[in-house]
This record gives structure tokens, sequence and C-alpha cells, in this order.
């Protein structure tokens, strides 16, 4: 019972996986489940130590500074729970959804991409998190060109541009920080920063921004997303905004709250957060396909999140993290209901969904049911995490943001309700005799009935985001910890 | 001095290829060329003039005339890395010309950005 296991498990088995291939196809199928199953089991029996006290992994037998740790305290603790979780049930989703072959490799990158997730979360380390960076991301470009189709290979070798050139800024800022105070543990890095002239930490700043803001879609630097998660098979896209996104954006958060904790660096994301959601949303308005448009969904409440994380007061670091926790199983639930009704419609076009409603009953309702979640109604989970931002943001004195995110809301709820209408309110005789199988409803159905739990009783996660928002805000603990565990 | 510059050098070359050349191919070689100046500036970072392994091999050997282990792991690691991001994007150009039966980077665009 270690927090290794969640790096060497899925590893091992995504090293397994093409070598079980060769035996049965039917048990590289199952192997990732009882992987996430066992992770999430980890997890959970982790969480409560995690949270009390931060568990100090040190690999290798070096102490730190100088070997690589692993921290593992309230915020890993959180969002490795909710890595396993969301990674369990998009492999139920999976498991009747990847039929094409080589399902092998699906389940490789997907293991490969749980592997990444997680390390980045834990790592305290900066070039381990580098590596854990580069593990991710080239999981997600071959994941991206899964289908083997014209535009995936675009779109992929498009955000593998792109990622490359975030991993080069990152690692160049890695140099510089080695350059000057020679040391890679974070929590070393962050008590020795004041010693690196004021000049380079800006660049350094900038660097790390642009290194780590493509991964969590921060704008200008996005332009990967909308491609990448409308031309990958739907539950990748689920995998990307339930999974990657959260550990990249926590990774930048970390790294922000460490090293550059200013009130110019917090208000700079602030105003990056409402020109991210703004774009997003107002291109999500104008899009034909589904996918496209979730994408741009997705970018927007990222948005959302760095706005909250940029105010950086204890109760809107809170709110960020429960609206990523909501955002990761409303968007999974979205992407997965959009992937059935795309397949069922034969269409990635949101004109081709008319009817749909009356014809696959289940699957629609899902899709509706996330859609009024992710808009923020009540009684679902999204409407707190979304009150809660808007609250600690207006406490904060920041009465433009609020204004804007709520103009967002606005244009948020007609893109989302002019589909949800285009399913009940048109009519189309077209019948799809497929039916949705049996393991992607039940995937759906558990992310519904989370969100409507947590809904009803936010108090249930809220509670447990106050020591995670405080290991956030608490440099000095981390310093602590991380050094002298 | 000399190693440093070669090596701003080499990241503003290879930064050129990929954003000025229209060929596949030649802009995954500038994505290396940008990789290997890091490098470079890693190894360089570390680099102590005359110095030796840092072995304790020889009696009166002091730290400071060792050359710094650490970047050079951490180059170890990056070039392992780059090889497996230029694997990835030399197969998808590969599938890119099955499709189009073009490597101009204008031809082939149809996703917008």
């Amino acid at each position: 019972m270690s927090p290794v296991h969640f790096i060497a498990v899925p590893l091992f088995a995504a090293f397994l996986i093409p070598l079980i291939g060769k035996v049965s196809k039917e048990l590289v199928k199952i192997i990732p489940g009882i992987v996430l199953l066992y992770l999430s089991y980890l997890s959970i029996s982790l969480f409560p130590i995690g949270v009390n006290r931060p568990i100090v992994e040190i690999i290798a037998g070096f102490n730190p500074p100088f070997g690589i740790t692993l921290y593992y305290g309230p915020i890993a603790a959180f969002l490795t729970t909710l890595i396993t979780l969301v990674g369990f049930v998009i492999w139920l989703y999976s498991y009747k959804f990847i039929i094409r072959e080589p399902t092998e490799k699906y389940y490789m990158l997907f293991m490969m991409l749980i592997t990444g997730s997680t390390g980045i979360v834990l790592t305290g380390d900066i070039f381990n998190l580098f590596v854990f960076f580069e593990i991710t991301s080239i999981a997600a470009y071959s994941l991206t060109a899964f289908l083997r189709d014209r535009d995936g290979a675009e779109a992929a070798f498009k955000y593998l541009l792109i990622g490359s050139f975030a991993s080069t800024f990152f690692l160049l800022a890695i140099a510089i920080i080695y350059a000057n105070i020679h040391t890679l543990n974070l929590a070393d890095i962050a008590s020795k920063i004041k010693d690196i002239p004021l000049t380079t930490r800006l660049f350094i700043l900038i660097l790390i921004i642009i290194g780590l803001g493509i991964e969590s879609e921060m704008f200008p630097l996005n332009g990967w997303a909308p491609d990448a998660y409308s031309q990958a098979p739907s539950p990748v896209g689920a995998v990307f905004g339930g999974i990657v996104v959260k550990a990249a954006i926590y990774s930048l958060m970390r790294i922000i709250f460490l090293m550059f904790h200013t009130a110019d660096v917090l208000h700079f994301l602030v105003v990056m957060g409402v020109i991210t959601l703004l774009i997003a949303e107002m291109s999500a308005m104008k899009q034909q396909q589904i996918k496209r448009m979730l994408a741009f969904s997705s970018i927007g409440q990222m948005g959302l999140v760095i706005i909250a994380f940029g105010v950086g007061t204890e109760p809107s670091v809170r709110a960020a993290m429960f609206q990523m926790f909501n955002h990761a199983l409303i968007k999974s639930l979205l992407f997965f209901a959009a992937g059935y009704l795309v397949f069922h419609s034969g269409s990635k076009k949101i004109s081709a969904l008319d009817g749909l409603g009356h014809d696959k009953p289940i699957t629609s309702f899902f899709f509706a049911f996330g859609a009024l979640a992710i808009i923020g109604l009540p009684p679902f989970s999204g409407f707190w995490s979304k009150l809660y931002i808007l609250l600690s943001v207006a406490d904060a004195g920041l009465m433009v943001p609020v204004v804007l995110i709520l103009i967002s809301s606005i244009i948020e709820a007609v893109y989302y309700l002019r589909v949800v209408s285009r399913l009940y309110f048109y009519k189309e005789e077209a019948t799809d005799v497929r039916r949705t199988p049996v393991s992607g409803l039940v995937a759906m159905g558990i992310l519904t009935v989370v969100i409507l739990i947590v809904g009803f009783y936010p108090n249930l996660i809220l509670h447990w985001m106050t020591p995670a928002a405080n290991d956030l805000l608490d440099k000095a603990a981390y310093i602590k910890f991380g050094l002298f565990h | 001095m000399i190693y440093y510059i070669t090596s701003i050098l080499l990241v503003l070359i290879g930064m050129y290829a990929v954003l000025v050349k229209k060929n596949l191919i030649k802009i995954v070689i500038g994505l290396s060329i940008v990789d290997n100046g890091i490098h470079l500036l890693l190894i360089a970072i570390g680099y102590v003039k005359n110095g030796t392994a840092p072995i304790f091999s020889k009696a009166g050997l002091q730290p400071n005339q060792m050359v710094d282990p650490v970047p050079q792991a951490l180059v170890l690691t990056a070039i392992v890395i780059g090889l497996a991001v230029t694997a990835v994007a030399l197969s998808l150009i590969i599938r890119l010309y099955d499709h189009h039966k073009t490597l101009n980077i204008n031809k082939i665009r149809k996703l917008k950005w």
C-alpha cells in the first residue's frame, strides 16, 4: 500500500497488454478494468491518510532534495481518486464502444494516459513532471489518431506539433531553473526561488505558462483541443476532458502557487481565464459538430477553473477544485452520450440529431441530463460549484469577471439547450435498430447518480476540498513535508 | 560560452524550420533541432572545463573538478522522449501522406485552427 502503485501498476499493465493480446483478446479488455478497480480501491483507502498528513514516498533511496519523491497530499489524494474513478467509468464505457481493432493498442495507450496523469499529480520533482507530461502527451497524440482516418491523423499531427513545442519550452524552463539553483525538487525550488534574479524568474514563468498552459487549454494555446477532441474516439474525448486536463491544470497551479505566488501573476491568471472562457463559449456557440461544441465547452469550463484559481483565496480555490470534480463527471457523461448519439445518427453534425430523443430515449436523456448539469441548474452538482465560484469571485471584489461569467453561462445555456431541443422537439422518422450497449448505459448511469447525489449533498465533496485548498495555498507546509517529510 | 551561443542558435534554427517550412518532414527535423539545442544547453550548464567524471577515482579529487552528472541524466531521458515524439510524428506523416499524397502543409489543412 503505497502511492507508487498509482504509477507502477498501470505502467506495468500497459506493457503487459500487447503480450496478453497474443493470448486472448478478451483478457486485454478486462485487465484495464481490474487495474483501475484496484487503483480506485487503493486511492479510497489511502485518501484519509493522505488528507491527514501528506505521504512523501522516496524512490530509489536518495533523500530529497536529491532523489525523486512522490508527494501524496490532500490534493493529490483527491485528484488520484478522481482520475482512477473516472478512468474506471471510462473503461466501462469503452468495453463495448471500442470494438474496432486493434483493441490492445487502445487499452495500452489508455493505461499510459492513466500512468501519466497520476504521475503528474503525484510527483514532487519538476523533471519527473516533464517526463510524465511527455508520457501523457505521446499517448494522447496516438489516441487522437486511433481511428486511422484522414482528419484523425491531421488533428493528431497538429496536436503533436503544438504539444512538443510546449514541452520544449517547459524543458528550457527546467534547464534555466537548474542552472540557477541546482535543484529539481519542487519543494526545494520553492524555498530557493527567491535566489533567482527577477527578470530570469519572469522568463521562467512565461516558459512554464506556455509549456503547461497548452495541455491546460488556456487561451491562446488551445488550438489543438477542438480537433483532437472531435477526431478521437468518444471515450478518449472523455479521457482528455475528464482526466488529462485536470492533471495538467493542477500541475500549472501547483507550480504557480509554489514559485510565483504574487498578486500580479494571479491577476494575470484571472484575465487569461476570463478570455479563455468568453472566447471558448462564443466559439462553441457557432459549432456545427457536437463533439467540437463539447470541446469548446470544455475549454470554457477550464477558463472558469483558471479564474477561480487566479482569485487565490481559500474559498475560491476550494470552488475551483469542486468545479474540476464536477466537470470531470459531467463532461465525461456528455461525451459518452454524444458518442452514442453520433453513432446512432451516423453523423457528427448537430443537425443530424433531430428527433433522436424519441428514437433513443435513454441516451438522449443522459445527454439532456448532462447538459442541464453543466449549465449549472439546481439540483445538479454543477450548480453548486458555479455558485461557489461566483460567490468567491464576488467576495474578492472582482465584479467584472462575475458579470462575464454570468454572460458566458447564458451563452452556454443557449447552445446546450439548442442541442437538447433538437433531440426532443424535432420530428424525424429515421430509426436506428442498433441498441446502445448495456456497459455504456451502466457507465452513464453511474455518472448520473453521482452527479445527482453530489447535487443534493454538495458537502460530501466540499468537506474534502478544504484541506485540498489549503494544501495548494500553504507553500510552507509543502516545503516542510516535501524536504523533511 | 561557445556552447551557450551554439545551443541558442540551434534552438532558433529549429524554430525557424518549424514556423516557416511547409514540408512536414522538414517541420519534424526542425523540432528535433530545437530539442538538440536544449540538450546542448543542459549539458553546457553542467560542464566544467577539464573536469572529470563524478567518481572519486583518484586521491585528492575535489567535487568542483567534477562534471555535474544531473544534466547528463536529464539529457539522456530527454533524448529518449525526443526519439519517441519523432517516431510518432513520422508515423503520422506517413498516414497523412497516404491520405493526401502530398507533404505540403498548406494542401493538407482541412480542419480549422
